[in-house]
């Protein structure tokens, strides 16, 4: 599998939480990522995540004036968000509980 | 518009995202709000040392359709584009031919003309979408825009040979219905001209046809008013587009 397709569905999750913890705007989002550890992650693969995301009304976006460069554009959760940020927590808890079981009791053997 | 310096490789990026997504037949609207939202991302990035491929990856083209994915394509829009350019198309042959008499069309030349509005459009779209998406030099777009336009020209030689080579059911306007329809073209041209804010649909046919037409009244040769109508078309778009360009360059500073 390559990382591509294995990011896919972590970083909706990923930003639907940066977002959760403040309204923010896409270039922040993508530091933010950056400094999880996200690098691999090119910055504009967050753009049509975020399309899609506000396309199924799980974010809202305004447009505000910027102090130093063009207008940016802030993404806040809707009430759709939050309850897809808690099932991708669920699932996320389910998954890696798996994986971690295969790996202790499968290759670590 | 507030106007923010990206550096000319990203600029060129936007640019051609722009085209690829309208040429993809998506909204307006929505190609304006991505294009900014990528525009201040670059904007921001640049001043802080990135470069476009930390941003974009290492394909243009695949980012480019991942964000054309996202986006609906507008059909409603491009129901309204098509018998635009279909009737552009026609008001340019019935300008000419009422400035010489009556109407009066084969099936041939009005399914023929037709045809070539629509592979016309398909295949300048496709061209558009091909030269945006793998980012080409400008000579590589105008040798590929090129080669369309010299491609329809031969089509529109077919036509005009396969209408006087088969005899096809002709349609006579007549004096009242070459007028009617000279009528309803014309409000078609001055509706088109408001709507889309441009005066470049008139100023084409009075291009071609004026010079045609104010020379019948001079003592000019046939010959000489052929060259002489040629020439002032060409000085009269050439003029056009130099100060559209002009007017383009000065509104971006």
């Amino acid at each position: 599998m390559s990382h591509t397709q294995m990011m896919k569905g972590i970083l909706d999750g990923c930003l639907l939480g940066i977002i959760k913890g403040k309204e923010t705007y896409g270039y922040e989002m993508a530091e933010r990522l950056s400094n999880y550890g996200f690098s691999a992650v090119s910055e504009g693969t967050i753009y049509p995540i975020l399309m899609r995301m506000q396309r199924e009304g799980l974010v809202t976006s305004v447009r505000k004036e910027s102090t130093a460069g063009p207008k940016r554009k802030y993404y806040s959760l809707t009430i759709k968000g939050e309850q897809a940020l808690e099932d991708f927590l669920i699932r996320w808890k389910q998954l890696e509980e798996n994986v971690n079981a295969v790996i202790t009791q499968e290759i670590k053997k | 518009m507030d106007h923010f310096t990206l550096s000319e490789k990203s600029q060129k990026f936007i640019d051609d995202l722009r085209i690829y997504l309208f040429s993809s037949g998506k909204n307006d609207k929505e190609i304006n709000e991505i294009t900014e939202e990528l525009e201040a991302h670059i904007y921001e990035a640049e001043i802080n040392n990135k470069s476009i491929e930390q941003i974009i990856g290492a394909s243009p083209k695949q980012y480019m359709q991942s964000i054309s994915q996202e986006m609906k394509t507008d059909i409603h829009s491009w129901m309204l584009y098509i018998p635009l350019i279909i009737i552009g198309a026609f008001s340019f042959s019935v300008f000419g031919d009422l400035l010489q008499g009556t109407l009066s069309y084969s099936i041939i030349i009005i399914t023929g003309t037709i045809l070539y509005s629509l592979l016309f459009t398909a295949s300048v779209f496709t061209a558009f979408r091909y030269i945006a998406k793998n980012q080409l030099s400008r000579i590589k777009e105008l040798l590929i825009l090129g080669s369309v336009v010299v491609l329809s020209l031969f089509f529109i030689f077919g036509i005009i040979i396969a209408d006087s080579f088969y005899n096809s059911p002709t349609i006579n306007f007549g004096i009242i219905g070459s007028i009617f329809t000279g009528l309803i073209f014309f409000s078609f041209i001055i509706t088109f001209s408001i709507w889309s804010k441009t005066v470049v649909l008139p100023l084409f046919l009075a291009a071609i046809h004026l010079p045609d037409l104010l020379l019948r009244y001079t003592s000019f040769q046939e010959e000489s008013q052929l060259a002489i109508s040629i020439t002032v078309t060409y000085i009269f778009i050439a003029g056009y587009l130099f100060y559209v360009v002009r007017k383009e360059k000065r509104s971006s500073e």
